[in-house]
């Protein structure tokens, strides 16, 4: 289980300090699990934070009872960031050995990674360099590393952003086969129809709060995830209006 | 240490392949093979073609590392693909020790290249193995070593056009600071003016200890002691860097 208890975020110092994640809760035992919300909310600094990447300034988030920060955590755990940089003069099959070898007792044969390559549908431009990727073609890398060292747990930030609707159908069934797998997936998105086919369950968060955690159907309550999502946002909001 | 080995022969294999990497490399060899036609036409003292085959060497070396130094790192903060190695079980301190020692490792091959050069140029010239220009070559690359280590400890906190400035700038006060001290005694000044003459001295590496270039033409008193106290300030100093380094990239926000 995922465990994020009393999480709080806050950036700068002084007079530039901002507060991203405000006094966040949440236990997460659901395989796929959707997290919503608009560009800024802290669905990223949130995944950043599970994945060791940033240091909470206070809670304690925990993966299975360990510290997700921990080496041990991060040995069961894939991650593929927002918009992935890779290094340009490498190739797909180069960079996906060096990101195995960085786990401990990880020998992987090129098979095994091929393996990866083609559960990501990049196999075929395994040995072109990255710099030669489309924006696509990075994404499909970005997923096929977060998978080199089998993990239990996948977060997987925007993972579906400049796919073409080829891509985010593989993709989508990719995830629908890890989850087959017993792996947990934990999703940041906004795109809203792709949350209603893959996940089990979905957070919605604005401005660093929690506002929903729960499955998607009671969250939509018969009505559309986007109709729902937007009038929980603007309930959010008219409520904090009225405290002012 | 597995850690920091995988992203040392990583960072290699990455520089070996950039186009600026393998530019500066062939002009720094046409330099040297420029002084191998020189040598024969203008130069026709071998202790001029050692001192400016050493030159060359060291400039190109210095434009390397500066270069390297300031870049690789940064460039991997700045554009996340750090995101890739550090949510993996590597400490951020395993990364930034891999980055230092595959810089430096990148730089002592780019230093072996450019031996082997010096050497055929000493020897079109008349000369045999010289030892002492490959003991020069090696102090250089103690120098060079202490510059990327600056240079990433800068590109902990700043961006790469300031790093290459700060590392630009250490590189100058480096040769100035070694004979700040006695300057200042020699022109009479004392008090706080004094104390902060020697704050400069003792707080910018001294980089004059690193220069045994002038041995074709000056005489150097025992190289090799020269060497064995340049490599113990060198380590010193790197230690030093590196320790604050890993104490500032572990507190930055990435």
């Amino acid at each position: 289980m995922l465990s994020l208890s009393h999480v709080t975020k806050v950036y700068g110092k002084r007079k530039k300090r901002r507060l991203a994640v405000d006094d966040f809760s949440l236990d997460i035992e659901t395989p796929v699990f959707g997290f919503l919300g608009q560009n800024g909310a802290g669905k990223t600094t949130i995944i950043k934070m599970i994945t060791g990447l940033l240091a909470a300034t206070s809670g304690t988030i925990l993966m299975d009872g360990v510290p997700s920060e921990s080496a041990a955590s991060k040995r069961r755990m894939g991650f593929m960031p927002e918009t992935p940089y890779f290094y340009e003069r490498m190739t797909g099959l180069e960079f996906m050995r060096f990101c195995a070898q960085l786990f401990p007792k990880n020998s992987r044969t090129d098979d095994e990674l091929g393996r990866f390559l083609k559960r990501a549908g990049i196999y075929e431009a395994r040995n072109y360099e990255i710099r030669t990727y489309s924006k696509g073609m990075r994404q499909r890398l970005g997923f096929a590393q977060s998978l080199v060292n089998d993990p239990d747990y996948l977060f997987l930030d925007e993972p579906l952003d400049g796919l073409d609707p080829i891509g985010r159908h593989d993709l989508k069934q990719s995830m629908l086969a890890l989850k087959a797998e017993g792996r947990k997936i934990f999703l940041n998105t906004h795109i809203l129809y792709d949350v209603e086919e893959v996940c089990d369950e979905v957070g919605v968060i604005h401005e660093g709060k929690l506002l929903y955690a729960g499955p998607v159907a009671n969250f939509c309550n018969g009505r559309p995830l986007e109709e729902r999502f937007v009038a929980t946002v603007q309930e959010y909001e008219q409520k904090k209006a009225k405290e002012q | 240490m597995r850690n920091i080995l995988t992203i040392a022969l990583h960072t290699v294999k990455l520089e070996i392949r950039d186009r600026v990497w393998i530019a500066l490399l062939a002009f720094a060899l046409g330099y040297v093979g420029l002084m191998l036609f020189l040598s024969q036409l203008v130069l026709r003292e071998l202790p001029m073609v050692n001192a400016f085959a050493l030159l060359g060497v060291y400039f190109f070396n210095v434009i390397i590392a500066i270069f390297l130094g300031t870049t690789l790192f940064y460039r991997d903060v700045e554009r996340k693909t750090v995101y890739f190695v550090l949510a993996k079980p590597v400490s951020r301190r395993e990364f930034l020790l891999g980055k230092f020692f595959g810089l430096c490792a990148a730089v002592f091959l780019t230093s072996a290249v450019l031996a082997g050069a010096y050497l055929i140029v000493i020897a079109a010239a008349g000369g045999g193995f010289g030892a002492l220009g490959l003991l020069a070559i090696l102090m250089q690359f103690l120098e060079m070593s202490l510059f990327i280590a600056f240079a990433i400890f800068v590109s902990t906190f700043s961006s790469s056009l300031l790093s290459v400035m700060y590392t630009s700038a250490v590189f100058f006060l480096g040769y100035l600071v070694s004979s700040l001290v006695s300057d200042a005694r020699r022109a009479g000044i004392t008090g706080i003016r004094y104390i902060l003459v020697n704050v400069l001295y003792y707080a910018f590496p001294n980089l004059a200890k690193f220069n045994i270039r002038d041995i074709g033409v000056h005489y150097v008193a025992d190289p090799w002691l020269s060497f064995g106290l340049a490599f113990a300030y060198a380590a010193a100093y790197i230690i030093l860097l590196l320790f604050a380094a890993i104490w500032i990239f572990e507190k930055k926000e990435i």
